[in-house]
């Protein structure tokens, strides 16, 4: 009968010293120290610096989310003013020849044609608005004013944004040679291809892949066409101020081709890399077919991808 | 700044929370709306069209 009153005693001790220890801690806690003007300064910036952090952040997500879901609006209204505009419109079948046909009436801002890209989906589908100022292409891909339409000999040009404003041409980068990009006006459907890649260009005859049925009226424009088409290739990256991209004959501003042996080219731009706009990333592609819009028919290229 | 603010608002705890929930949204709203969509354009991101 010794140990059972150690033990307690143990116990007993070892609570009592669980209860000092707590004690210990309340006492110590320092009594807060008098708010100084430089405590005070300090904490200020500190909670400034925070707040500018937000900010940034917060520019973050709009600038690549919520400019999306304004743009989509804005979208969503061009193309349903486009549909009633070409639902009420009488349709003139189009001329013999699909490609030599009355002139669009483009007005800045409206959207005219639309445009899709079928190896990115069969969602992805834009009205392309007249107009490339930054109210423009929040609508959607703009027609740089001035250079050809949708089928007309020479260069069919178009900005998108890459990154929000519903990002358009967010996927550009990933064009491959042959890829079709389709666009839709009220009258006719045009399949414009990417040309063949810089590296593609030397052997292009025997590269396998200009055998493929997608390929088909696809090669490098310095073989069919000439010299003067030698830079132009399906994808290039040059800086903000080479406009001679979107020349009738890209980099060629100052040739004096006769439009009827300019080629009919279709010119994507967008900037580069993304989230940056040090460079422009450009795409070349030609016309490759057209058929004529009619009721229930949908080119087979439309189902690429 | 945000200690200050609090100590601003008035009404209960409840009452408060609600408040402070108000204030950031108005504020998120005021940038989104107002200040982020006059700034964007002068900031060099997303310039897409060659000259």
């Amino acid at each position: 009968m010794v140990i059972a009153p150690v033990e307690d005693d143990y116990d007993d001790d070892y609570y009592d010293e669980d209860d000092d220890y707590y004690d210990d801690e309340d006492e110590a806690k320092p009594a807060p120290p008098p708010e100084s003007l430089a405590r005070k300064a300090v904490r200020g910036v500190g909670e400034g610096l925070i707040t500018m952090g937000l900010v940034v952040l917060l520019f973050v997500v709009y600038e690549v989310y919520v400019t999306d879901l304004l743009s989509a609006e804005k979208q969503q209204d061009a193309t349903a003013a486009l549909d009633s505009e070409w639902s009420s419109n009488v349709v003139t079948p189009p001329p013999a020849d699909p490609n030599r046909k009355a002139k669009l009436e483009l007005v800045e801002g409206k959207a005219f044609a639309k445009m899709y890209i079928p190896v990115f989906g069969n969602d992805w589908k834009f009205s392309v608005v007249e107009g490339t100022t930054d109210k423009h292409l929040e609508i959607g891909p703009g027609h740089y004013k001035d250079t050809a339409q949708p089928g007309e000999p020479g260069n069919f040009s178009i900005a998108g944004h890459r990154v929000g404003k519903g990002a358009p041409f967010n996927d550009l980068d990933l064009l491959q040679s042959c890829n079709a990009i389709v666009v839709q006006t009220q009258t006719q459907w045009f399949v414009y291809r990417v040309l063949p890649m810089r590296s593609e260009v030397a052997g292009w005859a025997s590269n396998a892949r200009s055998k493929e049925p997608s390929c088909a009226g696809v090669a490098p424009l310095s073989t069919t066409l000439g010299e003067a088409y030698a830079k132009t290739v399906g994808q290039e990256i040059v800086v903000p101020t080479q406009g001679e991209v979107i020349a009738p004959i890209p980099h060629q501003v100052n040739a004096t081709v006769p439009p009827e042996k300019q080629a009919r080219l279709l010119t994507l731009t967008t900037c580069h890399p993304r989230f940056s706009d040090k460079q422009r990333l450009i795409v070349h592609a030609i016309e490759t077919k057209s058929y004529p819009v009619a009721d229930g028919f949908v080119p087979p290229e439309m189902t690429e991808g | 700044m945000y200690s200050w603010i609090w100590r601003h608002l008035p009404g209960p705890l409840y009452l408060r929370i609600v408040e402070a929930v108000v204030l950031v949204a108005g504020i998120v709203a005021l940038l989104m709306f107002v200040v982020f969509p006059w700034a964007e354009p002068k900031l060099p991101f997303n310039n897409v069209t060659t000259q």
